[in-house]
């Protein structure tokens, strides 16, 4: 029976994955084109377009959106295509590599710190505020996911090696999840492509919007909930009801995680991961997902589930950059920019989690997730507005309202540095203090 | 008298061993950033380019930065045998 069972699960496994990969679950979009513009004709509003691996040129109509008179004969653009009434329309022109300045470079860099250390700390972060920022410095949206996901696969490598060596991170567990995750990404992104059909790109945006608010306000708030708890009676973290209860569901094939320390059934992390996958492709940010899920369903400790969460990343992140670069959608520079910060971010944070108790980590992971909500919150009205289930906000509303948004994961990213420094700069100074201690008693 | 974090030898050398080859690498890059950025975003195989020199990075800057931590006095607290 038990071995009836790992083969079932194994195949379904293998079925899953080999999909996954065919179909490039989650991967990139199709519908654009790399190259550069010959030749422009604006009074007849088309252009002549050479693709990159092409060796003829095509005229291309230009869509209403597109801004002629921006339009770069010497930049390699990205064009998104659409196609209409039997004509190949651009619908939107973007510079691929825009030009780093001195201040670029370093809001790159800081943003990246930052990111690195709440990494290193909570397992995930940073994602959520370096693709906004980076669109908003004016990279393509694609391009800024891509470059984002392949500066994750190496930092989250880095964390985990740090978190391995200090003996947090469940390496089982966290392939485990990995895997089913990637599959969960595939059934996300059918999800999502079946509402963009339904509804259109309004529509789709609500749904993540309001799936994203929904998700992070109750997790968070149930992590910020049990965060304060522990931290009142300074206590240790202890597993929850429900991952007590499930550990005592013996269905096998039961799974060993030995330095999570519980013996849970696949039917239990399977579909966790499952889960987590699907919420990832939806509004992507897993992290948020997978650690309450090690912690509260499985009944990892924060710090075990935080860590292998690094693990879980490294191998999204592996496979995802996989996928956009494929595509040939990474701008290197970025990614190393961020990179040359992030990578000795996320070793501090995760030396940090050496001298915290369970709740700081909670604690830290709770406020990012409310806060970060809030500002997906704030886009809500503009998409009802779009879907016209709202009169159509004002500008100045419209404006206020992005700025409310992109300025909370500023300070989403802000709060988690300031509080992780302090926590870790007491945690060290306690440490300190012990050692003297314990030196002055040996005397 | 038992060995502290404070009276361990720091890693000086390394972390300028490692700083220096990063750095390099860094401006290896970014000086033929044009032929970087195009061949890079060739896609298919091509994608080896940027994932290769993601892990590069992340093995010598990587080492430059826990050397760096350690350098300034940043280290792990020991975690007790149980």
């Amino acid at each position: 029976m038990r071995f009836f069972s790992a083969l079932v699960l194994t195949l379904f496994m293998i079925f899953m994955l080999s999909t996954a990969a065919f179909a490039g679950g989650g991967g990139p979009p199709k519908n654009f084109q790399k190259g550069v513009f010959l030749e422009v004709d604006r009074a007849a509003g088309t252009a002549l377009f050479q693709a990159s691996g092409s060796d003829t040129p095509e005229v291309l109509m230009l869509g209403k959106e597109v801004d002629v008179e921006n339009i770069s004969l010497e930049h390699k653009v990205m064009v998104t295509l659409e196609e209409k009434e039997g004509k190949t329309y651009a619908k939107k022109v973007e510079t691929m590599f825009l030009d780093l300045s001195m201040s670029k470079f370093i809001t790159l860099m800081v943003v990246g710190l930052v990111g690195g250390m709440l990494s290193g700390f909570i397992g995930s972060g940073g994602a959520f505020v370096l693709t906004p920022a980076m669109m908003s410095l004016g990279v393509p949206g694609a391009i800024a996911v891509a470059s984002n996901m392949c500066h994750k696969f190496p930092k989250a490598l880095v964390g985990t090696y740090k978190r391995f060596k200090y003996g947090q991170v469940d390496i089982k567990l966290g392939l485990t999840m990995a895997l089913s995750a990637i599959v969960g990404v595939q059934i996300g992104v059918t999800v999502q492509k079946a509402i963009l059909n339904a509804w259109g790109n309004a529509g789709s945006n609500l749904y993540v919007s309001v799936v994203f608010v929904v998700v992070l306000v109750v997790v968070g708030g149930y992590v910020f909930r049990d965060a304060i708890r522990l931290s009142k009676n300074d206590a240790d973290d202890t597993a929850s009801p429900l991952a007590l209860k499930l550990q005592q569901l013996n269905i096998p094939p039961m799974m060993n995680f030995k330095t999570a320390g519980v013996r849970i059934s696949a039917w239990v992390t399977l579909p966790l991961g499952l889960a987590t996958g699907m919420l990832a492709a939806t509004i992507a940010v897993g992290g948020f997902i997978g650690v309450p899920g090690m912690i509260y369903v499985v009944g990892a400790s924060a710090m075990v589930a935080s860590a292998t969460e690094l693990l879980i990343a490294f191998v999204m992140g592996a496979w995802g950059s996989l996928q956009w670069g494929l595509d040939g959608l990474i701008d290197i520079r970025l990614t190393l920019l961020i990179l040359s910060t992030s990578l000795i971010g996320v070793q501090l944070g995760a030396l940090g989690t050496t001298y915290v108790k369970d709740y700081a980590i909670k604690l830290v992971m709770a406020s990012v997730m409310l806060i970060v909500a809030i500002s997906r919150g704030a886009k809500i009205p503009g998409y009802l507005g779009d879907l016209e289930l709202i009169t159509p906000l004002e500008p100045f509303t419209a404006s206020v309202l992005n700025f409310i948004s992109f300025w909370a994961l500023v300070a989403a990213l802000g709060t988690a540095g300031i509080i992780i420094t302090t926590v870790m700069v007491r945690g060290m100074m306690q440490a300190r203090r012990e050692e003297r201690a314990a030196l002055a008693e040996e005397a | 008298m038992a060995q502290t974090t404070a009276t361990k030898k720091k890693p000086y050398l390394q972390t300028i061993l490692f700083g220096a080859l990063s750095l390099a690498s860094y401006i290896l890059l970014f000086v033929n950033e044009e032929w970087v950025t195009e061949t890079y975003t060739m896609g298919g195989y091509y994608v080896v380019y940027p994932i290769v020199t993601a892990f590069w990075f992340s093995l010598i800057h990587g080492a430059f930065g826990s050397n760096l931590l350690s350098t300034l006095g940043l280290e792990a607290k020991m975690t007790k045998k149980k």
